[in-house]
């Protein structure tokens, strides 16, 4: 009975799923004119443009690039920096100062963005790093690690003590300890929080909308609401956009899952 | 001390980065709540406590505090009981499984304006899918004006933050079973323990750290959910899915009232705190090692 | 060890990229002369000698996604007359545009020229003192000189409205025509004729009561039931309550109309992008919206023969108004910016009529410029408004952004059930403790 349940829960959420992104599909290739007066089902006059403006009027590729190395990056350095400090924080163990610093970084979770948005902007406008992609990425980085360093903690934390204590006594510096036994061990949740990561420096609209002016520097989410009107929106166009932005990211997760879900701790818990 | 000589180079460069473009900027942003900017002059006036006063006596503060209750109460609980019953089930690995939860996560990497635009296609009261499904399975009763029904809106849009992220706590709650060494459910069942007394006395205690990361995690998410209503409802109609951080925003934004604005985040700010405190009490997450 | 050295790539790559990445940001920050991307340098400005100056990048900032193209045309145009000038557009959505403008714009960096909405926005703008008084300029006298009003304070002109649009509800002259339906004078006659194509299996008036359709429909409705000007302003400044009979009647004349089935199910959930269906499939008779979508019905179903319609709520003789106008998009010149001189010259060509009238006829938007040839028939109906006794938008003279809004969610909280007089209560409470302030 149980294992009846269990199948339609994930058949039900599958469809639950499936059904609005096939919707999205179904819409990017549809006229504007089309869309208005078949909303949901299968497009009757198929059509190409869409996707044909979005990468010939729309400059696509460069804002696609914009997108890959502001999100790699941003991405890669977020892990280095809250990777050394959960490090820090796990060393020092059951000292207060460990807590502190935690606590510090948590704090940042609770603190809306809307709140900090204009003093960051003027911050930075006084700094010269206003329609800057190094901008960009520093305040990203910034505001993303309590959500990291968060996360981060809490995996490692999981790691089994011994096996800092076996390095320690074989006389490791820190630096040893970090890189050669914490890292590789947490190598899966390392993965787990960059995809987390990923998406949502690829999805962030605020920040870019904020800081960037040059159209040579926009990130997707940007050209993206450039399809919205005042009063009219042109769906079809705005959905291929979402598609094209999603892609890359459905691409990766699809590929790189074993890395995601990995349950390399199995192999260090025999100590 | 050597300790903290060793492990300084470690915290400090995102510290300094921390402290600078965040931690600055957030304090002079409280700082204004003690004063009546309103976003844009160059000038202000000092006025103490009176936007406390007025904040928490503001009405649609008040609607927007009780909405934003209701609403991470829908998806904290939706979210993390749907999350982690499939994770139950798709946590062993298999070729299906692995496909499962990739297709679980989807959701997850669209951005919530693009989520909040699907959704608020498919739950148009005239146009939409779910009206239309329902009315093609005979069920049409129960159609509802999903986001123009005051009583219910709030719980449409929570309907939505869940779906959307449901495939990312899945994997969190997955990384945390397939870390339960295996021995111990081989050692429960022989030693008689049934499937739910499995769960309950083995599985769930250790799956506490993970469980508390969920839902403090969705706690603090569902307090910012701010492009989902923006999106959607724009907090209507008539102020019944106007959350905090839309608050926030049409105070600082929409009515240049900035200093307002703040000491509303200061609010926000006590109350997640006490919130989350409350849950790692609840959760006891410490209790456990093996 | 396998998994560090997939690490290790991973970093180097991306620190590569990053490398790359940072130099090509460091060149255009400098800001240096002859750098590579060519214009981004900036130099004091004398009016007159086009050609031999150094360039100058104007920043334009506005919301109306829908007229880039056009509007790059006719910048293209501009930057031809001004070789010098490069004019860089930004869009933000309209509801995106109220929060990052005000951050923008205060330093002066971006908006050198950027638009304003009329009322609380302009208000809070010129507060900040972030617009160039345009007062003695010329191209002023370019625009139709009763429709500037919204854009001045104190005297002193601080921005330009460009568009023209009639906040009135559009109708199908085919459908009318077809069930012998004339266009009402009063209420009764409308509520008669509503019947009529309710009767008929259509849609009355298709209403986006979730987004813009209280804030556009308000006006009509209220502007002969209150037809003192000020009404608002004595709002804001208690003199005026909104529980007294002109808004209470208001109300329940909307109630009226949605209890009679005349609104579309569930109008208070609609959005426009499902009310615009409903009109351009011809399934409704009514657009309850206003002259700005005329362009795009008409894109949609180039079938659809439209015209305006404003609900006379009152008996014919006492109606004082006969329909409701906005001035919006309003072009400003920011007071901090480094280019106030170019950012005058782009304002003075888009004030050429033959230039307002490109634009007009690219967008399918009336403008306030004078002397303008429209070409189609959606601009013409339009302009034939001109001539009655119109009323500009009353929401537009709030001032103040929640009383705005307390007062079109009385609308929302009427037609989900709520009584007039209670929702009048309700939102009374509201703009009374706004204006305690």
């Amino acid at each position: 009975m149980l294992r009846v349940l269990g199948k339609l829960l994930l058949i039900g959420f599958a469809c639950l799923i499936i059904a609005p992104l096939l919707i999205v599909v179904f819409t990017v290739f549809k006229s504007n004119a089309e869309f208005y007066s078949n909303p949901i089902s299968i497009p009757v006059q198929f059509t190409l443009d869409n996707l044909k403006s979005l990468f010939s009027k729309q400059t696509m590729l460069l804002y696609f690039w914009n997108s890959a190395v502001v999100t790699l990056v941003t991405v890669a350095l977020e892990l280095l920096l809250a990777s050394s400090i959960a490090y820090a924080i796990m060393r020092y163990g059951k000292s207060k100062i460990g807590g502190i610093i935690f606590a510090l970084f948590a704090v940042g979770l609770m603190i809306p963005s809307q709140v900090n948005m204009i003093p960051i902007y003027a911050l930075l406008s006084d700094l010269s790093l206003t329609n800057s992609h190094l901008g960009l990425i520093l305040v990203t980085l910034t505001i993303l690690l309590p959500l990291s360093v968060f996360m981060l903690t809490g995996f490692v934390k999981t790691l089994p003590k011994e096996i800092i204590e076996a390095g320690e006594i074989d006389g490791a510096s820190e630096y040893r300890l970090f890189a050669q036994i914490v890292v590789p061990l947490t190598a899966p949740y390392l993965a787990t929080t960059a995809a987390f990561l990923f998406v949502i420096v690829w999805n962030d609209l605020l920040f870019p909308m904020l800081l960037l002016v040059e159209k040579s520097k926009l990130t997707l989410p940007l050209a993206l609401i450039q399809f919205k009107g005042e009063y009219i929106t042109n769906y079809p166009l705005l959905m291929s956009g979402v598609i094209v932005t999603a892609l890359p990211m459905i691409l990766m997760f699809v590929f790189l899952q074993r890395y995601f879900i990995a349950g390399a701790l199995a192999g260090s818990l025999k100590g | 001390m050597k300790k903290h000589l060793r492990l300084l180079p470690f915290i400090l460069p995102g510290l300094v980065l921390y402290m600078v473009l965040f931690m600055y900027p957030t304090i002079s942003a409280l700082y204004y709540s003690f004063t009546n900017w309103d976003g844009l002059s160059p000038s202000y006036q000092y006025v103490g406590w009176q936007n406390y006063e007025k904040v928490s006596q503001d009405i649609i503060f008040r609607k927007s505090l009780g909405n934003n209750v209701k609403f991470m109460f829908m998806v904290v609980i939706v979210q993390t009981v749907v999350s982690l019953l499939l994770a139950l089930q798709i946590y062993k690995k298999s070729k299906i499984n692995v496909m499962l939860r990739a297709l679980y996560f989807m959701p997850t990497i669209l951005s919530s304006v693009s989520v909040g635009f699907i959704w608020t296609f498919i739950y148009d009261s005239n146009l939409g899918a779910l009206n239309k499904f329902l009315q093609m399975i005979g069920l049409e009763s129960l159609a509802q004006n999903w986001l123009g029904n005051p009583a219910i809106a709030i719980f449409s849009i929570a309907a939505v933050q869940a779906w959307a992220h449901i495939g990312q706590m899945a994997v969190l709650f997955i990384a945390g079973l397939q870390s339960i060494p295996p021995e111990l459910n081989e050692a429960a069942k022989l030693d008689g323990a049934s499937k739910l007394g499995l769960f309950f006395r083995i599985t769930w205690p250790l799956l506490a750290p993970a469980a508390a990361i969920v839902v403090s995690y969705t706690t603090i998410q569902s307090f910012k959910a701010f492009d989902l209503v923006f999106t959607m409802t724009g907090g209507g109609p008539n102020y019944s899915t106007e959350i905090l951080s839309t608050y926030i925003y049409s105070s600082a934004f929409l009515n240049y009232a900035f200093g307002k604005a703040a000491t509303a985040s200061v609010y926000f700010l006590l109350l997640i705190a006490i919130i989350t405190f409350l849950q790692f009490k609840l959760l006891r997450t410490d209790r456990v090692s093996y | 060890m396998r998994k560090l050295s997939w690490l290790t790539l991973l970093l180097s790559i991306v620190l590569l990229v990053s490398a790359c990445g940072n130099n090509n940001n460091s060149n255009s920050n400098n800001g240096s002369s002859g750098s590579n991307s060519g214009n981004s340098t900036n130099v004091s400005s004398n009016a007159g000698d086009k050609d031999k100056k150094d360039d100058v990048k104007l920043s334009f900032i506005h919301w109306r996604g829908e007229d880039v193209e056009t509007l790059d045309s006719i910048i293209n145009a501009f930057q031809e007359e001004y070789p010098y000038i490069k004019v860089e557009t930004q869009v933000f959505p309209s509801d995106q545009y109220q929060s990052t403008a005000q951050a923008k714009i205060a330093d002066g960096s971006v908006g050198d020229v950027f638009t304003v909405f009329p009322g609380a926005q302009f208000e809070a703008i010129a507060n900040a003192g972030l617009m160039a008084d345009l007062s003695s300029e010329g191209f002023v006298s370019n625009f139709e000189s009763n429709l500037i009003a919204a854009g001045q304070k104190d005297g002193q002109q601080l921005a330009l409205p460009y568009q023209l649009v009639y906040n009135i509800p559009v109708y199908n002259v085919a459908l009318f025509e077809k069930y012998g339906v004339e266009v009402p004078k009063d209420w009764d006659s409308l509520l008669a004729a509503l019947e009529v194509f309710k009767q008929a299996g259509i849609t009355p008036i298709a209403f986006p009561g979730a987004d813009i359709g209280p804030g556009q429909l308000m006006n009509s409705m209220v502007m002969n039931n209150a037809p003192d000007e000020d009404i608002f302003v004595k709002l804001e400044a208690g003199e005026a309550k909104l529980t007294d009979e002109w808004w209470v009647k208001t109300l329940a004349q909307f109630k009226e109309l949605n209890d009679k089935g005349y609104f579309q199910k569930d109008a208070v959930g609609a959005k426009q992008d499902s009310s615009i269906a409903l009109f351009v499939s011809e399934q409704a008779a009514i657009l309850g919206t206003g002259s700005f979508h005329l362009a795009s019905n008409k894109a949609s179903n180039p079938n659809l023969q439209q015209g305006l319609l404003a609900p006379i709520t009152v008996p014919a003789d006492q109606a004082v108004f006969e329909g409701i106008h906005t001035t919006t998009f309003m072009l400003a010149v920011n007071s901090k910016s480094k280019h106030q001189e170019e950012a005058k010259l782009f304002i003075e060509f888009l004030s050429r009529s033959d230039i307002a009238g490109q634009y007009a006829n690219g967008t399918g938007q009336n403008v306030t410029v004078k002397g303008v040839e429209y070409s189609s028939d959606e601009l013409k109906i339009v302009s034939e408004w001109t001539s009655k006794h119109t009323r500009f938008q009353p929401r537009f003279t709030i001032k103040n952004g929640e009383v705005q809004k307390a007062v079109t969610n009385s609308i929302q909280a009427v037609l989900s059930g709520v009584s007039a007089e209670q929702a009048a209560a309700e939102a009374q409470a509201i703009v009374e403790q706004q204006i305690a302030n």
